[in-house]
């Protein structure tokens, strides 16, 4: 089945008509993604790419069915957008914009509390099931149809994550970046708890990064799991403490100790595989599949 | 981004926080001037203004600056040119500063306030909960937030506040409980816990740390240090904030960088150079150098670049760096395209010329193109095929150039 998006899922793009929306929408179009309109306030009732645009997020649902939206809005028009989107009932949101400010993202996931709406990024890759839907900018000819989940905090090291699932030709169910902001949408918990449920996900790959406890939680939260598929964690930076470097200072009491470290060790605790460079995963997923 | 001690001070006593009196110098004659303004009989506290914490546990580079560190107390009225003097042009070295330390060039002069308890104070944003939080804990036994967060974490409370509301009545009297404060500061903390609550609200910020705040006999309490980061993301709301910056502490590079959306680091050692889009692969890569027993010399992240012009002076920031012995960009094209970074790259050797070793890898995005543009320009470059190639071709690049 795939999680989140598959090629059933009806798309609506927020902030369609700007020129990087444009290149990516089309790029996604031919990859046979079911986009079924735009929104761009002020333009409703014109054509963009062969589809409709609207308005509002609201009256892109009514005309068209749209379950699912990708935003490329600019950074200051992201909260009013995700609040559209969370209140026409969408199931899923992909925040591609980066450079939201930290506390429109605080509001946004206190809104979200009382909507269904999924979260996806913001400053994301966005998400892409193979073959069937792409739901942002991932580049689209790494990808393979096939059996392995990937979820990810660091945008580059996802393309990596493809990479190795392509050498062991074991390909990708779904591959979701979340983001790498401050805060985010969504954390890995519900894509674990998806690609728990999904028939054609055998593995999981979870990329981490510096800094926040998010690795952490995902942890606890796996130990907690029914079902377990196997999953493989890296995160990058074993070699140097710069945390100060990167700008990840002043968290560090309010999250609790996040080395790498001790990201690594709350994963191999709860029963995850961690390998120590990216490029191994291909081997752990061929000794343990196969 | 980050402001000035004294700079924080001034803000937050907008929002209604007690801080000492206090002035700013640039010279020794302005510090004794502003002694007299802010105290008239002393004692006074001088404080260098760089941005950085532990500046009293730091040291003067240069032996005439003394061996006190970056913030002394000063009784009498005679030491205060000398002392200022000794600070002023310096350069002081902190834990935080590394090694190179960082040029004083103001100090802050300010009435030495007597109190009888001290307490720390911030306010942060938990990542995970998503939530600001507010931290406090009594500071005892000359032991510092980062002893006792390391040590004794549970003498630290966190508080997650509603963003709008701010701290509630009941966290209220827990905090004053936590820290062991008398009833008779009780209407203190409310004004300095709602103070700090809009200031960081009102300009955005990402973090505001009180260490320490000081409790005087009558109960009032003081912000005797403050430190203010704000959110680069929101920066275009707070065009008075963005004046505050103090362009003598960005690095050059890192300045030039962020001028064109780039993030610059720079790191102690001399050795390679990546050119990168994204923190991630930043971090993998120089895993990979550092296995390779190889130096790290800077990093430059040119994630979301979308203007081949920009790029092309990005990259130029790099390869104008003496101390880059090699070059290794490694891209994954999604938003960014890779003929775009290519573009880039073959301007940015034309204009400085391409003195030490260069890998490219590419991957994603338009990157056929992009080799293609490599390989028309003639350039002296080597192209890998994966992260693992690239690092591997790059050290023995560099190591056949010694």
């Amino acid at each position: 089945m795939s999680i989140f998006a598959h090629k059933n899922t009806k798309v609506l793009v927020q902030g369609i008509t700007g020129t990087q929306a444009s290149f990516h929408v089309r790029r996604s179009l031919e990859y046979g993604t079911n986009i079924v309109a735009g929104v761009t306030p002020g333009k409703g009732g014109t054509e963009h790419l062969g589809l409709p645009v609207f308005n509002t997020v609201k009256e892109a649902v009514e005309q068209t069915g749209a379950n699912a939206s990708v935003l490329f809005v600019p950074a200051k028009a992201v909260k009013g957008a995700v609040t559209e989107a969370a209140e026409a009932g969408l199931d899923l949101a992909v925040c591609i914009t980066d450079g939201v400010p930290v506390l429109d993202m605080i509001q946004i996931k206190e809104m979200l509390k009382s909507h269904k709406t999924l979260l996806i990024g913001p400053n994301t890759p966005g998400l892409i099931t193979p073959e069937e839907a792409r739901l942002g900018i991932f580049p689209e000819n790494i990808h393979q149809k096939g059996r392995i989940g990937i979820v990810s905090r660091s945008s580059t090291l996802t393309y990596e994550a493809v990479l190795e699932t392509n050498r062991a030709n074991m390909g990708q169910s779904t591959v979701i970046g979340l983001g790498d902001d401050m805060v985010i949408g969504s954390d890995y918990i519900p894509s674990l708890d998806a690609f728990a449920q999904d028939d054609e996900t055998d593995a999981i790959v979870l990329i981490g990064q510096q800094g926040g406890g998010f690795e952490e939680a995902a942890a606890k939260h796996y130990k907690t799991m029914e079902i377990k598929k196997p999953v493989i964690a890296f995160v990058a930076g074993n070699s140097i403490p710069f945390a100060h470097k990167m700008g990840y200072a002043g968290e560090v009491i309010a999250d609790g100790k996040t080395s790498v470290i001790d990201k690594r060790n709350a994963m191999l605790d709860a029963g995850m595989i961690v390998v120590d460079e990216i490029n191994q995963i291909h081997q752990v997923l061929l000794d343990i599949l196969s | 981004m980050n402001i000035h001690e004294y700079q924080a001070k001034k803000l937050l006593s907008k929002f209604g926080i007690l801080i000492p009196n206090g002035r700013i110098a640039y010279t020794p004659h302005e510090a004794k001037r502003a002694a007299n303004e802010v105290s008239a009989r002393g004692p006074w506290m001088l404080k260098a203004q760089i941005q950085s914490g532990a500046r009293e546990k730091g040291h003067f580079i240069e032996k005439s600056a003394g061996k006190k560190g970056g913030i002394r107390l000063v009784t009498h009225r005679r030491a205060l040119i000398p002392e200022a003097e000794q600070m002023l042009g310096s350069t002081l070295v902190t834990p935080q500063t590394g090694p190179l330390g960082k040029s004083v060039g103001r100090i802050y002069v300010e009435a030495f306030q007597k109190v009888n308890q001290k307490f720390y104070a911030a306010l942060v944003i938990n990542r995970v909960q998503a939530a600001l939080t507010l931290l406090v804990a009594k500071l005892e036994d000359g032991r510092t937030i980062t002893q006792i967060a390391a040590d004794t974490p549970e003498r630290i409370l966190k508080l997650p506040l509603n963003l709008q509301k701010g701290a509630s009545i009941a966290q209220m009297r827990e905090v004053r409980e936590f820290l062991g404060l008398s009833e008779k500061s009780d209407k203190q903390l409310k004004s300095f816990v709602n103070g700090l609550h809009k200031a960081f609200i009102e300009h955005d910020a990402s973090m505001i740390e009180i260490n320490p705040a000081g409790v005087d006999y009558r109960g009032r309490i003081f912000a005797l240090d403050a430190k203010m980061s704000f959110d680069d993301n929101a920066a275009y709301r707070h065009p008075d904030i963005v004046r505050l910056q103090d362009e003598y502490e960005e690095e050059d590079r890192a300045l030039k960088a962020s001028k064109y959306g780039f993030k610059y680091n720079d790191f102690d050692d001399s050795g390679i150079g990546c050119i990168v889009n994204g923190d991630g692969i930043t971090l993998a890569a120089m895993d990979l150098i550092h296995e390779a027993k190889m130096g790290l010399a800077c990093s430059l992240n040119v994630k979301g670049g979308v203007d081949k012009d920009k790029i092309a002076a990005g990259i130029k920031i790099i390869m104008t760096n003496p101390k880059v012995e090699g070059i290794l960009i490694n891209i994954l094209g999604g938003f960014l395209r890779c003929n775009l970074i290519a573009d880039g790259i073959v301007e940015a050797a034309s204009e400085v010329g391409l003195n030490v070793p260069l890998v490219v890898r590419f991957e994603g995005t338009n990157k056929d193109e992009a080799k293609d543009i490599l390989l028309n320009s003639k350039l002296p470059l080597i192209i890998a095929d994966d992260m693992e190639d690239s690092v591997d071709k790059l050290v023995s690049a560099v190591e056949a150039s010694y």
